[in-house]
């Protein structure tokens, strides 16, 4: 297991400055403001670093394509972790909240920014009072502020705590949420980097992209492409969760194999259980089987096997919960927190809650499965922002992948509200509710 | 132009535009709900218009996907229309099919976007989500929250147009829902807009409903004249009545918004306080009598006044009525005395200066100037639609705007900067900017005159002078109304030349006059000293006080009221009412006023604006052609052909047998507007400054001007300066309408925090405005930005009349606690 992220960083006080700068830290802002702007834009971009929020898009492209103007630039830290199964960017900022403070001065200096901003979202409160702390820090000792390290720069940072909407981790709904308004996403273009917030160009980078940046500094583009394979640089910090034995927040390189992480640091199912299905990247990724987990665990792969690494949030779920249980909890989930602003998403999201709420109580057909597809299909690339297809990318390859179980079910419900025979489960399939396994039922808590 | 492809088909569309408009250039239509230029930025919401480009993965909205030189567009592929019947599928999934009782069914986007585009059947079979339906969202707006398809277009109008930031996005998700902060009535002067954007029958006129089907009604445009804005609108008729007026879209009059009062009185048209006959009054009492013994009263009245007879034209009056009653008084009564405004007049030289066609700005100018002067006047009570186009020019086109006025404006947080003058101080103002730009005057004096620190008159002066050459003044009538409009017009014809707003097309003057058709009046000559095409007459007569003061004296005999009605409009009531009991009145008015039911000798049933024939001349210049909706009900008569029978039974026939004749001998008598036609004129309008016959315009005197120092301002004493103002909702029409009756003005007194707490008044609380032993009763509003030393009472109100404590010039009052 690599370090770099999380080196020391069960270290008592590391979220102090103290400690921080004792074990290196706030080295690399100073080494990065001697170079030009471009010349750490080209190290970004060289490095390889793909956004670790979710659309893993080069971290340091996206930084270029802020007009170089004399426009007023921000940068915004989405820290607003809001998907179920992502808890990486919390241990992050509660832990070593100076590694994202560099990195976001780095950041905005690289981009020009003048303004920073750190996006976090308000149930973290704990770790917002941390990353306060530090900011206070990082003023005092010359890191943030007017004239950062006596230099001519000047990078103000405010930590501002969000209201409790998932949307608003979606960038546009975070600005719109940041400039006082109903977080709602924005039509696109213009993209953030030309007109983000206040109109302005924006930066917004993810916790952990900002975080691999002092590192990138500190090595160099040599160094850090010596981690993780072509196409996905560097390491990952992994939160796996559901039915695991150890879960928890795991550093890998990219490119390890997905068995090593579900099986070799989470421990894998419990005694006795196999994985059926898990999501790689987060609630919002398409599910993948126990077939796929010999694949590397990198961007391109997990791609190419019709899912994504997304924020790297590996939920595992195991063959004693039944395949309906879990798209009821994600298509609720996704309900709740669609903003409405779009058709496809208000209205699809609330459909296929009802579907499935209709497929548990026994009242429907196995043409409903045709059916809740087709509304999956149509949510799909035609939303406004993502948080559709975030719900119906996982249901539409639940559906395709365990169709089988699905049908079983909807048999059994419906002759079970008939009272007629039940038919026997088939020994494939886990079944709903029947047999609790040593975790809660997914499908027990409400929204 | 360029040239793209949509569905194998090459189009030519303008450069910039959405895809959605470029491709109504081919004739492909592409279905949208949330899309409406006019609400600002597309916000892609509805996802209707989802459409494949070539060279894009993703399907694209169409709405906000700029056309581009070599695009290629499909609209029909199977992908297209499986999203697009995706969406209908969708926004149907929620939304009751109660077609058959809904008032918009037969005019519904959402209808015709199902047929054209859905599937035609649905696949929802879960029940629907439901709300209390309808909800009064304000006293004139049902709204249905089960239809509603959350398109935003309502919320953005509120947010993004009238900036009343009312209405407002609540909850989330599938439970989003369109409403108020705690759910507080939408009243707001615009709110019925919201009516016409909404694509489905969620926001419902509660006058409207269930009055009539789209199949039921015909169409009739025409103009409002219920204010100087004069916008554009279409009358929905059935059976001879008005049930409903929308905006009828012309981006140089009214930008296709409408007011509240535009928008819902119509229902005054329809009431029972409507005079539909001639009356007599008999042994005190006004009897209906026939048309014949009306008019043989009149004219026995008239034709012994000859020389002593004088007319007032009100606001509403359109160029043909004020000119045939110029003619009858003027050629057949040999009476010169002739008004149609309140306040003193103002030298023609002046009048004419002030008309020049290359000073005149128009409404779109307001949107597109770098820098708008809002001078002496409050657009959303003096001609409510200016204020959208004021405030789309700051949001939009990076207007700059300064305001100037004794009220605090509802623009003053649109303004780059605010100055608060002293009542009746406009020219003050003027004066003083002449002199911060470069007259030479005393500044500080001047300041001091205006009740302004000399910093604040030199920003203004800053501001307008460096913005860029496209500068605009808008005017209201009042800053010229008092004793002191002759130097104030001065003041605004030097300013005007300094800023050099004589050049440019975009730049220039915009006066609202009080009345409706205020600047078409007097340009037809309807003016004590002038006659048509503001031509000076060889004998002036009487303006509108003189003829109070003629009447009440007995050296006039016979007053002539075209829907005038001085004791609501005019300074000094005292006067008027001693003026009115000595005179024989004739009294041409479409409801009972105070003026009518006390004072009339014969009654003439005044034809509405949706019965009305003939022309209206808009304050930027533009003729607009009234068209008649309905027949006149009852007995009502036009008043051109009244006023034609009336001269010919004096024995002065005027040769008028239509109403065309009358436009006729308009555009023969006015010679700037010479030629034009009705058919000219149109649904659209002609300014005619852009015609060849507007050099036909007297010259006037341009300036500049040495203007005379002026007095200092009386010492307060304790005193406070009386100001008015007109809201938009002291109308008669607002009064009777029923649905509207609950905005009609009361009388208000204005107070600074400071003159409240100094006079231990709260705001809501009674008081009493008194001068010299008049007084007025009111209720205290205390308004923050009001500056100290200045109270303000609302003009034309029904009761507690504020023309009681004035007569023109400017009063020092008492405010006390009754």
């Amino acid at each position: 297991m690599t370090a770099l992220l999380f080196e020391n960083i069960d270290e008592e006080g590391l979220n102090t400055l103290e400690v921080y700068e004792r074990r290196g830290g706030y080295r690399s802002l100073p080494k990065a403001l001697a170079m030009t702007r471009d010349e750490v834009l080209d190290t970004l971009v060289e490095s390889g670093l793909r956004g670790r929020g979710g659309a893993g898009f080069s971290m340091g492209k996206k930084a270029s394509f802020l007009p170089k103007t004399d426009m007023e630039k921000y940068l915004v830290c989405n820290a607003d972790e809001s998907e179920p199964g992502a808890f990486k960017d919390r241990e992050l900022m509660q832990k070593n909240p100076h590694q994202l403070i560099e990195g976001i001065m780095i950041g905005a200096y690289a981009a020009g920014a003048n303004r920073a901003f750190i996006f976090i979202r308000g149930e973290y409160d704990f770790q917002a009072d941390i990353l306060e702390a530090a900011v206070a820090e990082a003023y005092e000792a010359g890191y943030a502020g007017e004239r950062i390290l006596d230099s001519e720069h000047t990078i103000t940072l405010v930590v501002h705590r969000g209201a409790g909407a998932y949307i608003c981790g979606e960038e546009t709904a975070l600005l719109d949420g940041l400039e006082g308004k109903r977080g709602s996403p924005r039509l696109k273009p213009p993209f953030p980097a030309n007109q983000g917030l206040y109109q302005g160009p924006t930066l917004i980078n993810n916790v952990e992209t900002l975080c691999n940046v002092p590192h990138i500094i500190r090595l160099g583009v040599e160094g850090f492409t010596k981690h993780g394979v072509e196409g996905s640089r560097g390491t990952k910090v992994v939160s796996v969760s559901g039915n695991v034995q150890r879960p928890g927040n795991y550093e890998v390189e990219l490119g390890t194999p997905s068995r090593n992480i579900i099986y070799g640091l989470a421990g894998g199912p419990p005694e006795g259980r196999e994985v059926k299905f898990w999501f790689p990247g987060g609630s919002s990724a398409p599910i993948l089987t126990g077939d796929d987990l010999d694949l590397p665990y990198d961007f391109d792969s997990m791609a190419k096997a019709g899912s994504m690494l997304g924020s790297g949030s590996i939920i595992v779920i195991d063959d004693s919960n039944a395949v309906l249980d879990v798209a009821l909890k994600v298509a609720k989930f996704y309900r709740h927190e669609s903003c409405g602003k779009c058709t496809p998403c208000r209205e699809g999201t609330n459909w296929t809650v009802k579907m499935l709420e209709r497929i548990e109580r026994g009242e429907a057909t196995p043409m409903d499965l045709e059916i809740m597809a087709g509304v999956q299909e149509r949510i799909i690339g035609n939303c406004l922002c993502v948080l559709g297809d975030s719900m119906a990318m996982p249901i539409g390859s639940m559906i395709k992948k365990f169709r089988d179980e699905f049908e079983a079910h909807i048999e059994r419900a419906r002759a079970e509200a008939d009272g007629g025979p039940v038919p026997e489960p088939s020994a494939l399939v886990g079944v709903a509710g029947a047999e609790p396994g040593p975790y809660p039922s997914t499908a027990d808590a409400e929204d | 132009m360029i040239t793209l492809t949509i569905d194998g088909r090459e189009i030519q569309a303008p450069e910039n535009a959405m895809l959605v408009d470029g491709a109504k250039y081919g004739d492909v239509e592409i279905p949208y709900f949330c899309y409406e230029p006019k609400l600002g930025a597309p916000v892609g919401a509805c996802r209707m218009c989802l459409v494949e480009v070539e060279g894009i993965p993703k399907l694209q909205t169409a709405c906000s996907t700029g056309v581009k030189d070599g695009m290629v567009v499909h609209t029909q592929t199977a992908r297209v229309r499986d999203a697009q019947e995706g969406v209908v599928e969708f926004l149907l999934i929620n939304h009751p099919l109660d077609c058959p009782v809904c008032d918009k069914g037969g005019e519904c986007p959402l209808q015709d976007i199902t047929f054209g585009w859905g599937a035609g059947t649905s696949r929802f079979i879960e029940p629907k989500r439901h709300f209390v339906k309808p909800l009064e969202l304000s006293p004139l707006i049902a709204i249905d929250r089960e239809r509603c398809i959350v398109c935003y277009r309502c919320v953005r109008f509120s947010q993004e147009i009238s900036e009343d930031y009312q209405l407002v996005l609540l909850e989330r998700g599938a439970n989003s829902f369109v409403g108020t902060f705690d759910g507080h009535p939408y009243v707001a002067p615009f709110s019925g807009n919201i009516i016409e954007l909404c694509p489905v029958g969620a926001l419902t006129s509660r006058a409207y409903r269930f009055r009539a089907r789209p199949w039921e009604v015909e169409g009739g445009g025409s103009i409002c004249t219920l204010c100087p804005a004069q916008c554009n609108v279409e009358f929905t008729v059935r059976d001879e009545r008005v049930l409903r007026v929308l905006a009828r879209d012309h981006e140089d009059v009214d930008d296709g918004w409408l007011c509240d009062k535009g928008r819902f009185a119509y229902q005054a048209i329809h009431v029972d306080e409507r005079i539909v006959e001639p009356m007599v009054r008999e042994g005190g009492e006004l009897r209906a009598v026939g048309w014949d013994r009306a008019l043989e009263t009149a004219a026995s009245a008239l034709a012994g006044a000859a020389g002593k007879a004088a007319g007032l034209a009100g606001g509403e009056t359109t160029n043909e009525e004020g000119f045939l009653l110029g003619r009858l008084l003027r050629e057949g009564l040999r009476s010169p005395h002739l008004d149609s405004r309140a306040g003193t007049p103002l030298p023609l030289a002046l009048r004419q200066a002030l008309a020049a066609p290359a000073l005149a700005a128009t409404v779109p100018d307001l949107e597109f100037a770098h820098a708008v002067l809002v001078l002496d006047c409050e657009p959303v009570d003096d001609a409510p639609i200016l204020d959208l186009r004021l405030r789309k020019g700051v949001r939009r086109n990076g207007m700059r705007l300064a305001i100037a006025t004794g009220r605090p404006s509802t623009l003053d947080s649109n303004a780059e900067h605010s100055v608060r003058i002293a009542p009746g101080a406009g020219g003050a103002l003027l004066a003083a900017l002449d002199a911060a730009l470069g007259s030479g005057g005393d500044l500080g004096a001047l300041a001091a005159a205006a009740g302004l620190a000399v910093d604040e008159v030199r920003t203004l002066a800053t501001l307008l002078s460096e913005a860029g050459e496209d500068v605009v003044i808008l005017w209201g009538e009042r800053l010229t109304d008092g004793p002191g409009g002759a130097h104030a017009a001065r003041a605004l014809l030097n300013v005007a030349r300094r800023l050099g707003l004589h050049g440019p097309q975009g730049a220039g003057l915009l006066g609202i006059p009080a009345g409706a058709n205020g600047r078409g009046l007097a340009e037809v000559g309807v003016l004590p000293d002038a006659g048509p095409g503001l031509q000076a007459v060889e004998t002036a007569g009487r303006p509108a006080a003189g003829i109070a003061a003629g009447l009440a004296d007995g050296e006039l005999s016979t007053l002539y009221l075209l829907h005038a009605d001085p004791l609501r409009t005019h300074p000094d009531r005292t006067l008027w009412e001693r003026a009115l009991e000595q005179a024989t009145v004739i009294a041409h008015e479409s409801t009972m006023t105070e003026t009518v039911r006390r004072y009339a000798t014969v009654v003439f049933p005044a034809e509405s604006y949706a019965e009305k024939e003939g022309t209206v001349t808009h304050p930027d210049g533009r003729l607009q052609r009234l068209r008649p909706a309905i027949g006149n009900p009852g007995q009502v008569r036009s008043e051109w052909r009244v006023l034609a029978e009336l001269a010919e039974r004096i024995g002065h026939g005027l040769g008028v047998l239509t109403g065309e004749m009358a436009t006729g001998q308009v555009v023969e008598a006015v010679p700037f507007y010479a030629r034009l036609t009705l058919e000219d004129i149109g649904g659209r309008g002609v300014r005619w400054q852009e015609r060849v016959a507007a050099s036909a315009m007297p010259e006037g005197a341009p300036g500049p001007f040495d203007l005379e120092p002026l007095p200092a301002a009386p010492a307060a004493n304790g005193a406070l300066r009386l100001g008015t103002f007109r809201s938009i909702w002291a109308a008669k029409e607002v009064e009777i309408s029923p649905s509207l009756k609950f905005l009609a003005a009361r009388q208000r007194a204005e107070l600074s925090p400071t003159d409240a707490e100094r006079l231990g008044v709260e705001h809501g609380e009674p008081v009493e405005v008194v001068h010299d032993g008049a007084s007025v009763h009111a209720i205290a509003a205390v308004r923050a930005n009001l500056p100290a030393g200045t109270v303000f009472l609302e003009e034309a109100t029904a009761t507690e009349p504020v023309n009681i404590l004035t007569d023109g010039e400017q009063r020092l009052v008492q405010v006390r606690r009754p």
